[in-house]
């Protein structure tokens, strides 16, 4: 389609249009002439003129403007044509013009009303009131200025937020030498014959894994008749009796496997 | 011993009989608020002082010319500066001020003339889609969402918020600017179109 366009019309608008609303309202005002009695016809050809304009400018053109485009190209060829029978006929029917310019119009009105707005004293730019103080410093109950849907909104930002990683951390579990246990054992004892309370045995180890390593020790070297257990009475001390020497060879015991075996 | 009474110091408040010390309380409750306050809340804050007495104090106040003005708004009262000196004031604070985009301010327009309405009702008055502008609005605070139309799809219907009153220093909705746009925005057969009343009612 091919737009003539006076040299006139070249004139760089610094003023963005808000929609087709706006467009049209500016070449309707530009041209002087009422909403109610506006002819179609130049102002369809305006409206189109100015858009190819802001696609030659690699404007990218919303939407909402081609669709305007279409509807005024639609007056525009119902004012060309004559109207048949018919559509005369339709009192019913809303006149697609009439709608435009009421449309318009109403647009108009918003356009007023948004200047009255803006004619206002507003707060921050015309005016400024004192900042209320901090309420920190108050001891007011709070008022939460939030509704329903903000909160939501909170919440959904909250779900949408990546996780943050779980910081790691890690405990190490203290190496227990099984020999060592087994040695301390032994050496408390001194040797075939040697006799303790169960009790002082492991009282003379530093931490409790190895205490309870040295514990079931005990009950392993006394299955494997290395030791003996006699408690003479109910809550009396136990009694552990060695039947080898402080330095028995440990190898039974591990070939043995009794842990793996036990646990 | 307090049994004399002339060892008794009595800060006299202010009382009705005294109106400028009346006014004088009220500026420094204003003052020290910053916030828009009801006469309530000040009849209150003066142990009781008679409501009607600290309304017509507010409307001398208001009255009074100067650098600082006693305005009513959102349904409160407010210290504010006066608007011939918002130029002064923004070159002393450097920096600029926050304008309102077109659209914000005709979506804010459409929202506080025919409230409750829905995101479809702006987008048609405007003839643009208003979600975006819309949701910078509830961001700021201007607009809340006031409920669900009855309607298929149950939209969110929008209204304004006290701190849009604040924002363009309106006592009350019944107080937005001129009659006519008002009624030209209204379709005329809005049968619940509250009857306006005086730009000048006073807010309380």
């Amino acid at each position: 389609m091919h737009v003539a366009l006076d040299p006139g019309s070249w004139t760089v608008h610094t003023e963005v249009f808000d929609g087709p609303l706006d467009l049209l309202l500016y070449l309707v005002k530009r041209d002087g002439v009422d909403i109610r009695r506006v002819s179609i016809a130049p102002i369809a050809d305006s409206y189109l003129a100015y858009l190819s304009r802001m696609e030659a400018l690699h404007i990218a053109v919303a939407s909402d403007y081609l669709v305007m485009a279409a509807t005024l190209c639609h007056l525009k060829s119902l004012e060309l044509l004559p109207r048949p029978p018919a559509m005369l006929e339709e009192e019913d029917a809303i006149d697609p013009r009439e709608a435009l310019a009421r449309q318009l119009e109403r647009y108009e009105q918003v356009r007023a009303a948004a200047d009255a707005l803006d004619a206002r004293p507003v707060l921050g730019r015309d005016v400024v009131c004192r900042d209320p103080v901090d309420d920190d410093d108050l001891d007011r109950p709070l008022v939460p200025g939030v509704d329903a849907f903000r909160l939501l909104d909170v919440y959904y930002t909250l779900l949408t937020r990546p996780p943050v990683e779980p910081a790691s951390h890690t405990v190490h579990r203290p190496e227990v030498d099984l020999g060592a246990c087994v040695r301390h054992v032994l050496a408390s004892l001194g040797g075939v014959g040697g006799q303790r309370a169960l009790s002082a045995i492991l009282r003379g180890l530093a931490t409790r894994p190895e205490r309870v390593v040295a514990f079931l020790a005990v009950l392993e070297m006394t299955r494997l008749g290395w030791l003996d257990l006699v408690q003479h009475g109910h809550l009396e001390p136990v009694a552990v009796t060695s039947k080898v020497p402080v330095d028995a060879d440990l190898s039974a015991l591990r070939a043995e496997d009794a842990f793996a075996e036990a646990g | 011993m307090t049994d004399d009474p002339d060892n008794i110091v009595v800060f006299p408040g202010p009382r009705p009989e005294e109106p400028e010390a009346l006014e004088a309380a009220l500026e420094a409750l204003l003052f020290a608020s910053g916030e828009p306050v009801s006469v309530a809340e000040l009849s209150d804050a003066l142990d009781g002082a008679d409501p009607s007495a600290v309304r017509d104090a507010l409307d001398r106040l208001a009255a009074r010319p100067g650098g600082l003005r006693i305005v009513a708004v959102a349904g409160g009262w407010q210290m504010r500066t006066d608007p011939r000196h918002g130029e002064a004031i923004r070159r002393l604070r450097g920096g600029r001020p926050q304008v309102m985009s077109k659209a914000a301010l005709e979506a804010l327009a459409v929202v506080a003339y025919r409230q409750p309405v829905t995101r479809a009702d702006v987008d048609a008055l405007r003839g643009v889609h208003s979600g975006g502008v819309l949701k910078l609005l509830l961001d700021k605070g201007y607009v809340k969402v006031v409920g669900r139309r009855d309607e298929p799809g149950r939209p969110l219907e929008y209204g304004t918020t006290p701190l849009f009153l604040e924002l363009f220093e309106l006592s009350g909705l019944d107080a937005l600017p001129t009659v006519a746009e008002r009624e030209a925005l209204d379709d005329g057969d809005d049968p619940d179109d509250v009857s306006r009343r005086d730009d000048d009612a006073s807010a309380d």
